[in-house]
Order: structure tokens, then sequence, then C-alpha cells
């Protein structure tokens, strides 16, 4: 009778085993750094790094976290959609449905709490960053595409908020568009838009402002939502996916993970 | 240093045509983010019509009438004239209440109120509610056209389209 | 008693003054509550929270689904700071006694397998338990269907913007929507290019980098955090102040006659009634505004943070003077509000331009 050992043994000898991990199970400096370097995922970490700076003290791992949950929100979100259709008929009967017909029922609320841990935990990551000093050079680039990426969750946030088509969603997004009609010179009621006209002509007004491009109409409606949902689960996350691997490729670039110089 | 005159481009040539590749380049991409920016202004708008008629100016009891507020407009009747308000706030376009005990329109959203002219008097709105145009049919009806907006700040609330009078 | 105590000192210039002066404090006394202090202040603020959960009002506010994150950021926001200051009084201690810095004590270098991985392993799973123990619990809020016609009272922006909506009180939208978070972006973005302090690079101190931690921790805690919490627990409907504990009453009257900067010159002081023209009717509020960052320019460069000038050269040293003077004008701005009720200090709405 072969024990539990000669099996593992024999699985980590055959060939299919061999051609996934392609190496041994991490045990020694060697191994130990083949780990890291083979695997496409592991690979975002260098082989080994200062103490000082892997300890949780330290990072508070709230940059690793914010990735983490974002990972989070990206398979809720592909879920969400399997149930979702972003039309003013069905949007919040769907909504409801999520909870009630849908298996699990659990998907829309680990999104949005999810999304509410995201916008708290990418701020505590800047205040580390700041704390530590750690944006001083030569980290200054990697900063700014940091507070890019700030921005972009606060939209990704912001854009989601209408898709349930509720009450709040449809006035939190009314009075935060509202800001753009206020535009200096590209919004309708912003300073200096009265200035731009042709004759009697005004060129900015409310049907071809900065707000009319982002509701895709004079208020918000079945157009704004579309174009929300296509923000949301397309447009920002694709961005946001970009920026992110600039700013993992610049950690590693701009030194490693900070330290004192 | 090599004489590039001899294959029939000068070296000012060369960069002259290297100046202009790069402009004609740089002019390509802008105009192509131009009409990427104007393909996110629809040329079509599926919303409700902008003029409808609301009914006979006789019908309206004196005050505010709230029936067409899902429309956009509050009708109001006063002794002198019938005009009709825009329901989105100047402030940040919620949609204010009517309270009719304390006889104003209070914006729930920061407070902005205005009186029953649509002046505003408190919170942070910087201007009063909107007037649309109105005027009376062939058929009688009061007719609201919301496409032609009249706004106290720049005089235009004496525009006879601002207003219908009663005799 | 004590509600009526905490109702009336959660006037808005009542707490953002204690708010400001704690702050200071805070930072001044940093080695008393970097201590023990720093459990005793947390053993406060829970059983205030307790405490407080008493109240029917505040519990229905504070356990509303949509509200249970901003009483995870007070917490996390609170305990980070303390941990971040902690530390940095730790390694500012340590350079005193001529000891090294943590960090290089920490410097030697160790595999990321296991030593990091396993530690990010620990988190995920840590953060997978939270969110699903917190998604069984609360279900996520879902309100009435969307009705373009009826606006609820009070209609508040999302949590995270509310800092930027409490603005709008104060502000004309371009301002509050749009000049606001655009210098709050652009500060950030050049934020390490303004900061030529050398030192500090990589580690916590607070004394190496008195100025800068303070105005951004100024910035986050008072600014942000606070506005933040402002909007979710202190506006109530028709967006009125409301105390902790006081019941959220639609028919509140609150009067809000606010005042434009012209009309206390020219027809409370002078008594001769506004001028026709626009600039003669604001001249004054343009003189204040102009001289209040031409003064406030030179004094800064010139006097108050003179070092910092002749550090930095001229043109990093204006643009952070400009948004440090942007700051305070706006607490200037919002105290005014709250006490003289000044609505615009420049008020041309002939071309909606208001300040």
């Amino acid at each position: 009778m072969p024990g539990l050992k000669d099996v593992m043994e024999s699985v980590k000898e055959s060939q299919v085993w061999k051609s996934v991990a392609r190496n041994p199970l991490p045990s020694n400096a060697r191994t130990r750094a083949l780990a890291v370097l083979n695997n496409v995922f592991l690979h975002l970490h260098p082989v080994r790094a200062p103490q000082s700076g892997i300890r949780l003290k330290y990072t508070w791992c709230m940059g690793g976290l914010t990735f983490f949950v974002f990972l989070v929100e990206v398979i809720t979100g592909i879920l969400l959609m399997f149930y979702y259709r972003p039309t003013v008929e069905f949007a919040y009967a769907d909504i409801i449905d999520l909870r009630e017909q849908a298996p699990l029922g659990l998907m829309r609320e680990l999104h949005r709490w999810g999304a509410h841990t995201m916008v708290i935990t990418v701020w505590l990551h800047m205040m580390r960053v700041f704390m530590t000093g750690a944006y001083k050079p030569p980290r200054e680039f990697n900063w700014v595409v940091g507070v890019v990426l700030l921005l972009l969750t606060l939209l990704l946030s912001f854009t989601g908020y209408l898709l349930p088509w509720d009450q709040l969603a449809m006035w939190a997004v009314t009075v935060g568009t509202n800001m753009a009609r206020a535009t200096p010179f590209v919004g309708y009621e912003g300073p200096g838009a009265a200035l731009l006209k042709l004759g009697d002509i005004n060129l900015v007004h409310s049907a071809d402002d900065v707000r009319f491009a982002l509701l895709a109409g004079r208020f918000v409606g079945e157009a704004t939502l579309l174009r929300f949902y296509v923000l949301h689960c397309v447009a920002i996350p694709f961005v946001a996916t970009i920026l992110m691997a600039v700013h993992f490729w610049r950690i590693r670039k701009d030194g490693g993970i900070s330290g004192p110089m | 240093m090599a004489d590039t005159t001899k294959e029939g481009v000068s070296r000012r040539g060369f960069l002259s045509w290297l100046g202009l590749a790069w402009t004609a380049f740089s002019a390509a991409m802008a105009a192509s983010g131009i009409a990427l920016a104007r393909f996110m202004f629809p040329n079509v708008l599926f919303e409700p019509p902008m003029s409808f008629k609301v009914g006979r100016p006789e019908e309206f009891a004196l005050g505010v009438d709230e029936r067409f507020k899902p429309q956009g407009v509050w009708i109001v009747k006063t002794t002198k004239e019938i005009f009709a308000l825009s329901t989105v706030c100047t402030h940040l376009g919620c949609t204010p209440n009517w309270l009719s005990a304390e006889q104003k329109f209070k914006c729930p959203c920061h407070g902005s109120g205005y009186y029953v002219s649509g002046v505003n008097f408190e919170g942070p709105t910087p201007r009063p509610l909107e007037r649309f145009a109105v005027f009376v049919a062939d058929d009688g009806q009061v007719v609201v056209d919301k496409n032609r907006i009249f706004q106290y700040e720049k005089g235009q609330w004496t525009d006879p389209q601002s207003h219908i009078l009663l005799s | 008693m004590i509600k009526i105590i905490i109702n009336w000192l959660a006037l808005p210039y009542m707490y953002v003054s204690i708010a400001i002066v704690l702050f200071f404090l805070t930072i001044r006394s940093r080695k008393l509550w970097t201590g023990k202090a720093g459990g005793l202040l947390l053993l406060g603020s829970i059983l205030f929270l307790a405490y407080s959960l008493t109240d029917e009002h505040f519990r229905g506010l504070v356990t509303r689904p949509d509200n249970v994150p901003i009483v995870m950021l007070l917490f996390a926001v609170g305990f980070f700071v303390w941990f971040a200051l902690k530390q940095a009084h730790e390694n500012d201690e340590r350079v005193m006694q001529g000891k090294p810095l943590d960090e290089v004590a920490w410097k030697d270098k160790v595999f990321v397998w296991p030593n990091l991985v396993y530690t990010e392993l620990i988190c995920m799973v840590v953060a997978t338990i939270v969110l699903v123990v917190w998604s069984i619990y609360i279900p996520a809020p879902l309100e009435q269907p969307a009705n373009p016609s009826s606006s609820p009272n009070p209609s508040k922006a999302p949590w995270y913007f509310l800092g930027l909506q409490e603005m709008l009180v104060y502000f004309d939208p371009w301002i509050a929507g749009v000049l606001l978070p655009g210098f709050i972006i652009l500060g950030l973005m050049a934020t390490p290019y303004i900061d030529k302090n050398p030192k500090g690079n990589g580690y916590y101190t607070f004394k190496e980098r008195k100025f800068a931690i303070t105005i951004y921790l100024f910035g986050f805690s008072i600014m942000w955090v606070l506005l933040i919490i402002n909007g979710t627990f202190l506006r109530g409907p028709n967006w009125n102040f409301f105390g902790p504990y006081e019941p959220w009453d639609i028919h509140k009257l609150v009067p809000l006659n606010n005042v434009n900067l012209s009309e206390f010159i020219y027809v409370k002081f002078l008594g001769t009634g506004l001028p026709k023209h626009w600039f003669f009717r604001e001249i004054f509020g343009i003189a204040l505004v102009v001289g209040y960052f031409a003064v406030g320019h030179w004094y800064l460069a010139k006097k108050l943070l003179k070092r910092f000038h002749d550090l930095m050269g001229p043109v990093r040293f204006h643009l952070m003077a400009f948004l440090l003077l942007v700051m305070v004008a706006t607490i200037a701005k919002m105290y005014l509000r709250w006490t003289m009720n000044l609505k615009y200090i420049i008020g041309i709405s002939e071309f909606f331009f208001n300040i």
C-alpha cells in the first residue's frame, strides 16, 4: 500500500504537474527565488525585499488590499452583469431580483460594500504613502499615477451609483452631474459661457455643454443609464487597469517597496 | 559629415518634410480626438416633448398648480397673470417642493427657497427659478413651450411671451 | 443634559472650531497620546458611540446600511493617524538618542516567498471574510424607484463626495464642484514636486517633515473626513443642521436670509443703496479677494515662510502658497456664513460669477 507521501511524490514526478509548476515546491533559497520569478502573478514582486518594507506595521497592506478589493469588484461585477439590464424599464426590477431570485443573492451586497471598502483603503493607502514620504524622488511620478487611480476609484463608484435606478441613484447623480453644468466656459451655467456666442446665438447651451455629453441628454434618463453602465463596466475599468499596471511596474522600477533611501 | 545633397534630398529639405509630416500627424490626431468627443454628443434625443398644452386659463385656481410637475413645470396663477415656472432648482437641479403653508418653494437638496413668483430669497441658490414661454393657442388652451426660457436677472420676465396677462 | 450639551457643541462653528483646536493640540502633544493615552482615547470614543446608540435618532442614523462604512472610516482614519504618528514619534525618539531608524534596523532583505506572499494571503483571506460577513448581515440598500419629479428630502451625494456637497452650501457650483476638486487633485499631484525636503524619504517621521505632515493631515482629516461626517450625520431635511441627538424634523425653520458683502457695505454701513453697475457694486469684494491673495502671498513669502521660499524657489513656493491660501479662505468663508450670514463676497450673477 502506497502512503500519502508516495502519492504526493508520484504526483510531483508526473509530467502534468511538472509542466504546470515548472519548479519544485519552495524550500530553499533557489526554489523560493524561482517560485516568484517563474510565476506570472507573483513576479509583480521582487525575489527579495527589505524586511522593513514588507512588515504589516509599515505598509498596512493598504495598497495590496485595494488591488484585491478591485479584483473582488471585477468578479462580482461580471456576475452581476449576467442578471442586470441597464434600461429604465428593467434596471430597478433586476436589482430586486438580484436579491430575491438570483442564486446566493449576495453578489450585489459584496459589490456595494466592496466598493465602499475600496474607497476607504485607497484613501488610507495614500495616507500611508504620504506619512512615510514615499512620494519623494524617485517616486514622484508614481504618486501622480496614484492620484489618477484615486480619482478613477471615485468615478467608478460614482458611475455605479446610478445603476440601481432608485431615488438615491437618480438624485445623487443629478446633483453630481449638475456641477458639470457650472464648469467655466464649457458648462452652460458656468462663468464665461455667456461670452461664447455668435451674434445672438449662444454657443454653449443646455443641449451641447459638458453635462450633456455626460448624460447624453438634458436630464438623467435612459441614455444616461446606458452611458454610465458602459463607463462603469468597461471604460473606466479599462483605463484603471492600464494605470494599475503602470503603477505596479513603476514601484519596481523606482527602487522597489519604499524604505529609507 | 556625410554629404546629403548627393541623394537629392538636402538636410534642410529633409527636416522641413519631417516637420510637415509631424504637423500633419498631430493635426490628424487632434481631428480624431475632436471627432471622438463629438461622438459623445447624441444627435437624436428620446426625451418627452418640450411643448405641451395644459388647459384653459380660466380652469386654473389661484395659486400653484402641481399637476404638471412630472413635465417639469408649475403653472402659477395670480390675479394678474399666468406663468409657467421651471421645477428645476437653479442651484443644482433638484426638484423643490411647494410648501403651501409657508407659501414657498423649498429645495430639499441644499435648502434654497423661492417665493411663489420664483424669486429666490434664502439658501445657496444664486438666482430665481426660470420661467418658460406660455401663450394661448387657437383652441383657447394654454401652451407651455420649454424651449424658450425667461430669466429674471436678465430682465426677461417682462417679455410678453413669459406670461399670460389676465384682463 | 449631556445630549443637549453635545447637540449644542455640534453647531457648525462650534464643532469645526473644536476640531481645529483639537487637531493642533494632538499634533503638538503627540508624545502624550501616541502612548497609553491613545488607548484611552479609543476607549472613550467607543464609550461615546455606545452611549449614543441608546439614543433612538442616533441609532437610526448610524445603523443605516450606507452609513456603516462611514463609521468604519471614522475609526479607521483615527486608528491609522494614531498608528502613523506613533511610529513617527518612535523614530524621532530614536534619532534623538542616536539610534538608527526602525526601518534601517530592519533593512535586511528577506525572501518574498514566504515572507510577503503569506502576509498578502492572510490579508486577502481576512478581507474576504469581512466582506462576506458584512454582506450577509447588512443588505445593500435600495430606495423607491427613480422619480424625476420628486427629490427625496434630504438628497445626498455619495458619501465620499459629501465634503464637496457641503462646499456647495457656501460656494456656487463652479467653485465647489469644479474649482475646489480641481485644486485638490492638482495639489495632490503637485505634492512631490513642491515638497523639496530631502528628509523623511521612506520612513515614518514627524520632526523632519512637520509642515508637510501637518498640512496633509489637516486637509485629509478636517477638510475631507470631518465634512463627510458632517454631511452624513448632521445634515438633515432641507439641508438644515441637526445635532446628533436631534430628531430630523422636516418643518424645522432656519432663516437662511443670506446677505451679500455689497449689501452689507452699501445698505447697512453707507445707507446709499446698491450702485447700478456691477463693477462699482462689487468693488469692495473684488478688492478684498485680490487683496487677500496679494497680501497673503507677500506675507507668506517674505515673513512667515521665508525659509521655504528661499529653499523652494518662487514658482514652487507660490503654487504652494496659493493652494494654502485657498484652503484657509474656504474655511474663512464657511465661518463668515455661519456667523454673519454672508452670501457672496463678490456677487456678479450677471455672468454667473459669484465668490
